[in-house]
């Protein structure tokens, strides 16, 4: 639809609305081009968004087929049933895994943001040396794999006390490159004059970056809680290696339904549906500040 | 996910190797272990806390049954609490479990008992140093816990058994089953009263399976390498061969027997009695009804019993042979080790062993999660599993073929998973990308072998 309003003919001022003129035999309507452009785009964008749907759909769909029908591929789940929900209630400490995970969600995201906003702003709006240095380390610690860090991490939350508990889960991911790299750009972009005018009016460096950077960095910061929230609510491996017990994180759950001895995917899908919920919920919530900072961040 | 679920556990595997490699290893107990006799018992009232590691507890439909046990052993140990706790990586197949040990091992806090399956053994026994349980509680007590009114079958005593030394007791386990659907026996005209006995006729039945019902004949999942090599050691051995001589120093998997063995289900694989899918999918395929014969664990029963109920008719049959040769079934699963350095909760350790291997213990085990009873006896019992055992008969190929198993031998040394998985993958390119498989097998050999320990 956007494109068909950017494409076309801005009307005349004054000229007298007499629509287009008749067109000569063989000669294409003006704008027919462009209409079979935007049908097009928009058939190809539906066919992309069913592929990113359907598993979605399929998801929901085997957790409401019958046990004994969970390995059937109708797409239409009949007749309806809601035994692999019940499965789920009855097995797993649902309540207290959805807890647990939204704890560690929420402690995870925050942190990180609040972590990466003050590192960007003193690698976007601060002069001091080493700071491309400290820059590129920081960077540079993004490229080192899990697989290298999480033993140093578990010995190291050993030594704290901290393992089994939810806080050995937050503390070691409190600091995202991803989240920095991404908030510097953001207040790179920012106009640097606003931030020299605060600073002329006498407001601290501190008051400047909470009353005039962070109102203005609101869809940034929005979005990329959300992404921070649904990477942490996703978490698997680490929490798997630091909680070890039955009662840990619904990621951990779900898992507990696929072993050697057979995967259970009605009770698979039925919970990954549980887990799902609370992330579209939190999208519906910011879905307008995520696609002003997704539109922000392509138009610059 | 499977294949996720195995990188995980690689990489944890692997970092911690290299961790325990830099720090000059776990340090040696087991002599001290050994030298200092049996541990005695408890005193009355003296309070004992221990931790048990089990891969059960990470599987969500059975933790139920395991944290039941555990409190009907605190009732009858007043003065031993027991945590149970799932094993690092949340694996419920068992791939993690030494990795998992060997991580906490490191930070001090090893488990105080934890079930570690049998293909890790060698690497368990030299690396993560379990204390012997003949050490903690003497040659007499063990045997005499192997024995009772339903003795523990003679074939799995030895299991957890490594330079003649009795480390751990065996605990869950099952063996290659072959589950077939009576259903498409029926409709290609084939009786399953007479299920087949040897591979050939598993080849000639898929093809009549095939033709007359468009389903797929025939899948053994043990040729992959995310199957791991516990049931492809039984085809092997089934026709003669071995993965590891006896001296456990060389490698053997690329020797005729064995090369004999993967090329029929190359064949089988050519010529359409066997389909080219992945485990998941021919487990689903299974699951659906649309696969005539299934290789497989005989741990998969109940999950196949609640696909199959009120869709088609389940039924289970010893694993074939190759010809006249009898099969040789192996064991998968798992054995229970004690890690506690104090000496109390070594006792207390070696007490809980003693009841998850009971009678008791695996009457629950049994019909409640599906495992094989070690204790056989129990299933003629009709206060143990007879009631049980009749109302599965699917059972009864599980239990005949514990007569013949011969061990899941572990491959040894620090690299024991890269062996394994090169020649899984060997193996795999062999069955299902049509390569040669002399060469495939005799190039994989040639690359383990410089994986393997100096003697």
């Amino acid at each position: 639809m956007p494109l068909a309003v950017l494409a076309a003919p801005e009307p005349v001022a004054d000229e007298p609305t007499q629509g287009p003129p008749p067109a000569e035999p063989g000669q294409k309507p003006v704008g027919e081009n462009t209409r079979r452009r935007s049908v097009a785009g928009h058939v190809v964008l539906a066919v992309l968004a069913l592929f990113a749907i359907f598993p979605i759909y399929w998801m929901y769909a085997t957790s409401v087929r019958a046990p004994e029908d969970v390995l059937d591929t109708s797409p239409l789940p009949w007749p309806l049933s809601f035994a692999s929900y019940e499965y789920v209630w009855q097995v797993l400490p649902i309540g207290k895994l959805l807890v647990n995970t939204f704890v560690v969600a929420v402690c995870t995201s925050i942190a990180q943001l609040l972590v990466a906003l003050l590192a960007a702003y003193a690698f976007a709006a601060w002069q001091f040396r080493g700071r491309g240095l400290l820059y590129l380390a920081v960077v540079g610690a993004w490229l080192v794999p899990f697989q290298v860090t999480m033993i140093p991490n578990y010995a190291f939350l050993n030594e704290l006390g901290l393992l089994n508990a939810l806080a050995g889960v937050v503390v070691p991911t409190v600091c995202s490159t991803m989240a920095v790299m991404l908030l510097r750009q953001h207040i790179q972009a920012f106009p640097r004059e606003l931030l020299d005018a605060a600073r002329m009016d006498g407001r601290t460096s501190w008051g400047t970056l909470w009353t005039v950077l962070v109102p203005n960095l609101r869809p940034a910061l929005a979005s990329l809680s959300i992404l921070l929230f649904i990477s942490a609510w996703n978490d698997y491996f680490w929490p798997a290696l630091v909680l070890q017990r039955t009662d840990s994180v619904l990621q951990i759950g779900i898992r507990g339904f696929l072993s050697a001895e057979g995967d259970n995917w009605g009770a698979v899908m039925a919970a990954s549906g549980i887990a799902c919920l609370p992330i579209f919920v939190l999208y519906l919530v910011l879905q307008r500040q995520v696609m002003d900072a997704f539109v922000r961040s392509g138009l610059r | 996910m499977k294949t996720l679920r195995r990188y995980g556990a690689g990489a944890l595997l692997a970092a911690a190797t290299l961790l325990t490699t830099a720090c000059g290893g776990l340090g040696s107990t087991t002599a001290e272990s050994a030298s200092s006799g049996p541990v005695p018992e408890l005193e009355p009232g003296q309070q004992v806390e221990i931790t048990f590691e089990s891969y059960n507890l990470a599987n969500a439909t059975w933790t139920k049954t395991i944290n039941g046990l555990l409190e009907r052993f605190e009732e009858l140990h007043p003065n031993i609490t027991v945590h149970g706790q799932p094993p690092q990586g949340g694996g419920t197949a068992g791939s993690n479990t030494a990795a998992s040990v060997q991580s906490q091992l490191m930070v001090g806090k090893a488990p105080d008992v934890a079930q570690l399956t049998f293909g890790e053994l060698d690497y368990a026994v030299h690396k993560l140093k379990p204390k012997a349980v003949e050490d903690v509680a003497g040659k007499e007590e063990v045997q005499a816990a192997f024995g009772g009114e339903h003795p523990i079958a003679e074939r799995a005593r030895d299991l957890a058994a490594m330079d003649g030394k009795v480390y751990g007791m065996p605990y869950v386990f099952s063996t290659p089953v072959l589950f077939y659907n009576a259903d498409l026996f029926r409709k290609a005209g084939l009786d399953p009263e007479r299920p087949p006995t040897t591979w050939a006729q598993v080849e000639e039945y898929a093809h009549a399976i095939t033709k007359a019902t468009g389903a797929d004949g025939a899948y053994a999942d043990c040729l992959t390498k995310v199957a791991v090599d516990w049931c492809m050691q039984a085809l092997v051995r089934s026709n003669g061969g071995t993965v590891i001589s006896g001296d456990r120093k060389t490698l053997t998997f690329a020797e005729p027997p064995a090369v004999d063995a993967i090329a029929t289900f190359q064949r089988m694989v050519s010529s359409g009695a066997m389909p080219d899918l992945a485990q998941s999918q021919a487990m689903d395929a299974m699951g659906r009804g649309q696969l005539g014969m299934f290789l497989e664990t005989s741990a998969l029963q109940g999950t196949l019993q609640a696909q199959a109920e009120g869709n088609w008719d389940l039924r289970a049959a010893p694993m074939p042979s190759f010809g006249e040769r009898e099969p040789v079934p192996t064991n998968s699963g798992s054995a229970l080790f004690i890690f506690s350095e104090d000496k109390a909760k070594q006792r207390a350790a070696w007490e809980l062993i003693k009841f998850m291997t009971s009678s008791e213990a695996y009457t629950a085990i049994s019909s409640e999660i599906g495992y094989l009873p070690l204790r056989t006896g129990l299933v003629d019992d009709p206060d143990g599993l007879k009631a049980w055992a009749e109302q599965n008969p699917l059972i009864r190929p599980n239990l005949e073929q514990l007569e013949r198993l011969e061990p899941w031998v572990s491959f040894p040394g620090d690299n024991y998973v890269q062996i394994r998985d090169l020649m899984m993958q060997a193996v795999e390119n062999v069955v299902f990308q049509g390569k040669d498989a002399t060469s495939t097998l005799t190039e994989a050999r040639n690359r383990a072998s410089e994986l393997m320990p100096a003697s």
